[in-house]
């Protein structure tokens, strides 16, 4: 279990889009991490050797300061930020025309999540979405801060008082992922979690007349 | 007390800017003046280019100072460390203000 | 006179009262050093402690070891104790006991008021560790996010107790480093300029220069919560104009620098000493100094990567991120500079040098999984979960307990004079580093896996149990490591054979002293003309305590010298105040104007006001003298003016360092209330301020005849002539800002209703603050000048004085305008 992917919860067992490019950006990030902390340790486990000593300070602080100190994270940094920045340009709630709308309002310690399609529905603690359709969450709270996360479809976003923030979240296939409340909230946060039901098109369609409970 | 000033004005000038970028973003964002355009860019994007721009030229002003004769110090070390700061300043400007030009802004 | 004789008659001077008594009444840096390092080390064991009770809990699954309430004061006391009273404590105690000797003098610039901070800590500490005695400890998580915190979510005392008890404590930090820019800048061995100093003076500059402009930023959090809180005053309820937003604002604007301000003293322990242990010198010097400067101000503009997931947009995030990402350039520069150090020298495992290899193998970790979380779309995954627990250990752990058990080491001999004996600091290395590594390298994984940070407890079926009971594991390994370094201190300080002088063949001036230290560290000061001044010349130990240096002569006065900041010629001469019990009986009563505040007890705040202000009083009043003091022959042909007759005394320039922490303090309220204005719901307000251009115009008036009066008092002082009627017309200027402010006050819509009200009702309150201030310090001078204390060469109290009016003018003009100008735009 120490080693394994996959989880209910797990961020690197992705579901959806959003997740799986986030996925996708750890899995780079560690092997660079890996390359570059083995680099600096066999710099320390190399500075060991018997040797003579070196003189020359002015040559020293070119190689180990300006070259590896500068100009080595300043390439490797500039890269990785680029990256995440296009990444995250592209799991933006963008206008599209075929989103599903679906307000989510937290408390101490409940969800409830009512939709554009089926005004007068709520439902709480579980939320219905469509597979394979980009689904806008409006995440507000009517207490304290709480946040809206589905480790494997997304990233998470805050519930804050006063406020409104939309989150864009897809599951590639119909199916029941775990959902959290992560934002500290008191006595009751341990048990502060909540369901998503990913429905089929034939599922979705029940759920909007109503068949569903 | 002016070598210490020498040293941190540069990277002084930086945080004032990018506070001030930073709150210009808040400002044009909070308060919909979002979408207007003006010619084929939009107003908030004008601002904010324009804010970075004027950033950088105060960067490049102030490092143009700190190589000045006129402005020269006593001590070599100060002018090593007021220069190398400066040039901090200049990278940290470009550098941290470039979404102003990359990224959509009210998302 | 023999080096023994004077060592004698300079203990005498220099000595605290004896025993245990002693330590109450004295203002010695060794000591307050002392009494600092080993009252954070018991925070840090207190810590440790509550970091087991919850590595117990979360060992299994369904654990019923503690109920999620107390679990909540658990890991909120853990997170509170470690940063406020463990890490920020162990810095100012360190930089306390060394930089004087490090810098080639005798004391700090204000030994009363490093023993105030000391003690201002002790008591806010220990209103802390009573709230967790009695189970009343704070519990909404170490940054107190409200609404959580606020009165509805929070009602009982265990809140206030976080933002009394660490406003108080944050009193000593503000302190401290007043204390510590005000002498490294001025309190310098005779040719130490800048390029000369020991680069752990620089860090501490750095650092300190960080404290006085992160700290105030939560100061002001912690006090507009706590007015919330106790009063209503909406300023983080969104229905009444506020914004919880605003006070993550004013956290994390304290709190990232806050992550620097501890590892960069780390940062200066480790390029002290890894030179040391490779036999060589730093490499880069400059490009240090460089680096720590960038760090420090860099560290200002990663506020914002807290809060990735609070719907900022995204450009915003961005600017963030590419600042978070750009930080480790800095960092790198560092680290690589001390790798260079080693290929340059020829590293020692020593002791010291293993704790600061394990220093690298975590802090490059933990810098590693820094840059990953920066990156903003993973750090919307890893935000709040165990992932980012994990990251801060590595870079806390990392970044400033492998560095200070590094110093700890290294500078042992130097706090008690012995050798080092009992041989169990290898095995304590080897089981904190094991303990350390297997506690929290997995636990990156759990969080991945979706274990969120703070939860008490979790299910089987979540896959976490594995995971969980190995971290648990490693906790208790690395404790028993840490109970071993405490065992070793304990038997060394009891038992072990003395020291040589400067075990290490260290370079730097602590060393050029005996062992431990006498408490006046020099019987004469050193004229440095490198960086290393002990290498340069192995006899200076010997010629120092023989009198060759500078203040060489005994003459019953505490007695140092300043030297101007860049070149370190030499500036004035200074006469320190004696043992005084008067920095405890301060502290204690600025500890009953927190604890009526904490209590509800108002009545009693008037009171504890008025007992600060007369205490204050007297701190200052006891350093006059009605004569003027001749110049003073320092040796080697060189005479001072004393500081009494010189513009820039050190009280003035602890003012303008205690007025730059003040203005950080004033513009993050302006900050909040331009940030209620545009980002809050629920504004318009209610009701405008009724502007009035009569108050207006008086208070602005005022300000600037106060401004100008106390000019004309100081020159009518430097002519000879009677300053009276200027400071009169001083004060008549303060009382009318004072009178327009409190018209504010007394004018604003009610408060309860609105933050706009409410946040008017605190900037008034700021200024009549600083008025009545203003008032006393004239009052004052008037009375200073009418008993004859002052003269015309006596005039150093003008300019000090003149310092805090023309801030007050400032900040009064500026309150004036904000207030009566939204008034009328409205």
């Amino acid at each position: 279990m120490l080693v394994g992917c996959d989880g209910a919860l797990s961020i690197v067992d992705p579901a959806g889009p959003a997740a799986r490019s986030i996925a996708l950006l750890w899995w780079v990030m560690l092997v660079g991490g890996v390359l570059i902390f083995g680099l600096v340790m066999v710099l320390i486990a190399l500075s060991f050797r018997k040797r003579a000593a070196c003189e020359d300070d002015a040559g020293s602080a070119r190689l180990w300061i300006v070259k590896l100190g500068i100009a080595f994270p300043v390439t490797v940094l500039l890269a990785l930020l680029a990256y995440g920045l296009v990444i995250g340009e592209q799991l933006l709630p963008r206008e599209s025309g075929e989103t599903v709308i679906v307000r989510a309002e937290a408390r101490q310690w409940a969800w409830n999540f009512s939709y554009d399609d089926l005004p007068g529905r709520t439902t709480q603690d579980v939320l219905h979405i469509p597979a394979g359709r980009p689904v806008d969450i409006s995440i507000t709270s009517t207490d304290v801060i709480h946040s809206f996360w589905v480790p494997r479809l997304a990233g998470k976003l805050d519930a804050i008082p006063g406020h409104v923030n939309t989150l864009r979240i897809e599951a590639d296939r119909p199916g029941t992922y775990q959902g959290l409340s992560a934002e500290f909230s008191g006595s009751g946060y341990d048990r502060f979690t909540f369901q998503v039901i990913a429905h089929d098109e034939t599922g979705w369609q029940a759920f909007l007349t109503g068949e569903t409970e | 007390m002016t070598d210490i000033l020498r040293i941190v004005i540069a990277p002084l000038v930086w945080l004032a800017a990018f506070t001030t970028v930073y709150a210009l973003h808040g400002l044009v964002c909070g308060h919909a003046i979002g979408g207007m355009p003006f010619g084929t860019i939009s107003v908030p994007r004008l601002l904010l280019v324009s804010a970075y721009a004027l950033a950088i030229c105060a960067q490049i002003i102030l490092l143009i100072s700190l190589y000045a004769r006129r402005f020269a110090t006593q001590s070599e070390f100060v002018r090593f460390v007021s220069r190398a700061t400066g040039w901090t300043a200049l990278v940290a400007t470009v550098w941290t203000l470039l979404p102003t030009v990359t990224m959509s802004h009210c998302l | 006179m023999k080096a023994l004789e004077r060592h004698r008659e300079f203990s005498r001077i220099w000595a605290s009262a004896p025993g245990f008594k002693g330590l109450f009444s004295t203002v010695n840096h060794t000591d307050l050093g002392r009494m600092f390092l080993v009252t954070a080390f018991f925070f840090f064991i207190v810590g440790g402690i509550l970091a087991m009770l919850i590595r117990a809990q979360l060992a299994t699954p369904h654990s019923a070891f503690a109920e999620p309430d107390l679990y909540n004061q658990i890991f909120t006391m853990h997170g509170t104790i470690m940063m406020f009273l463990f890490a920020i404590p162990t810095f100012e105690g360190l930089a306390v006991y060394l930089l004087p000797k490090l810098l080639g003098t005798r004391d700090l610039a204000f030994p009363r008021l490093t023993a105030y901070g000391y003690w201002c800590y002790v008591f806010g500490g220990g209103m802390l560790l009573f709230s967790m005695l009695f189970g009343i400890a704070p519990d909404s998580g170490w940054f107190m996010y409200p609404p959580l915190t606020g009165a509805i979510s929070s009602p009982g005392i265990n809140t206030d107790f976080w933002l009394i008890g660490i406003t108080f404590v944050e009193i000593s930090a503000i302190a401290a480093a007043v204390e510590i820019t005000v002498s490294i800048l001025k309190f310098r061995a005779p040719g130490m300029s800048l390029a000369r100093m020991p680069i752990f003076a620089w860090y501490a500059l750095v650092t300190a220069l960080m404290i006085l402009t992160g700290f105030p930023p939560l100061i002001l959090g912690s006090i507009l919560l706590e007015v919330e809180r106790a009063f209503g005053l909406p300023f983080f309820q969104a229905e009444f104009g506020g914004d919880s937003l605003l006070w993550q604002h004013l956290f994390w604007l304290f709190g990232h620098p806050e992550v620097y301000i501890i590892f960069l003293p780390a940062a200066g322990v480790i390029s002290t000493v890894l030179p040391v242990m490779c036999r060589t010198t730093l490499l880069g010097y400059g490009w240090i100094v460089a680096a720590a400067v960038a760090l420090a101000f860099l560290s200002f503009g990663l506020w914002v990567h807290h809060m990735f997931t609070t719907g900022i947009p995204h450009m915003g995030l961005a600017f963030f991120s590419a600042a978070s990402t750009l930080v480790a350039v800095p960092t790198g520069v560092q680290i690589f500079a001390w790798i260079g150090t080693m290929w340059k020298g020829r590293p020692d495992l020593r002791l010291p040098m293993l704790h600061i290899l394990g220093f690298f193998v975590t802090f490059v970790i933990g810098g590693l999984t820094g840059v990953m979380v920066a990156v903003v779309p993973f750090d919307w995954q890893a935000h709040d979960t165990a992932f980012v627990t994990a990251h801060l250990h590595y870079v806390l752990f990392g970044g400033f307990v492998f560095p200070i058990l590094a110093g700890l080491y290294y500078w042992l001999p130097h706090f008690t004079g012995r050798q080092r004996f009992f041989y169990l600091g290898e095995a304590a290395f080897a089981l904190i580093f094991t303990g350390f590594h297997v506690t929290f390298l997995a636990m990156h994984w759990v969080g991945l896996l979706g274990q969120r940070r703070r939860i008490s407890t979790y299910m089987p079926e979540d896959g976490w149990t594995t995971i969980n009971l190995i971290s648990s594991i490693g906790g208790f390994i690395l404790a028993i490591g840490i109970a071993m370094v405490l065992i070793e201190v304990i038997l060394h300080m009891l038992t072990s054979r003395r020291s040589p002088r400067n075990p290490w063949s260290a370079g730097t001036l602590e060393w050029a002293m005996i062992i431990p230290p006498a408490p006046y560290n020099f019987a004469s000061l050193p004229h440095v003309t490198s960086r290393e001044p002990f290498t340069d010349d192995p006899e200076l130990a010997v010629r120092l305590a023989s009198g060759e240096g500078y203040l060489g002569r005994p003459n019953d006065l505490r007695e140092t010298l300043t030297v101007e900041i860049t070149s370190g010629k030499p500036d004035y001469h200074v006469i320190y105040p004696t043992n005084t019990h008067l920095p405890i009986i301060m502290a204690a009563v600025t500890g009953t104007f927190f604890l009526s505040l904490l209590l509800k007890a108002y009545w009693c705040i008037p009171i504890a006001v008025i007992g600060v202000a007369a205490l204050a009083w007297r701190w200052v009043w006891v350093l006059g003298r009605k004569q003027d003091l001749p110049v003073q022959d320092i040796g080697h042909g060189i005479e001072l003016p004393n500081a009494s007759t010189v513009e820039h005394s050190p009280g003035w320039w602890g003012s303008l360092f205690l007025l730059v922490a003040n203005a950080t303090f004033f513009g993050s309220l302006l900050f909040g209330f331009a940030f209620l204005w545009t980002v809050a719901p629920g504004w318009p307000p209610p009701a405008w301020f009724d502007a009035s251009a009569v108050e207006l115009a008086l208070g602005t008036t005022g300000a600037m005849v106060g401004a100008a009066a106390i000019r004309r008092a100081r020159r009518a002082n430097a002519l000879r002539q009677p300053p009276l009627a200027w400071l009169g017309l001083c004060f008549a200027g303060t009382l009318t800002v004072a009178i327009a402010a409190a018209a504010i006050t007394l004018r604003v819509p009610a408060p309860v209703e609105h933050a706009y009200a409410a946040t008017l009702l605190v900037l008034g309150s700021y200024a009549l603050f600083h008025a009545s201030l203003g008032m006393l310090m004239v009052a004052f001078l008037v009375s200073r000048t009418a008993l004859g204390f002052t003269s015309a060469a006596r005039k150093t109290e003008f300019p000090v004085v003149q310092l805090w009016i023309d801030y007050l003018g400032v900040i009064a003009i500026l309150v004036f305008l904000v207030v009566h100008l939204t008034g009328w735009l409205s």
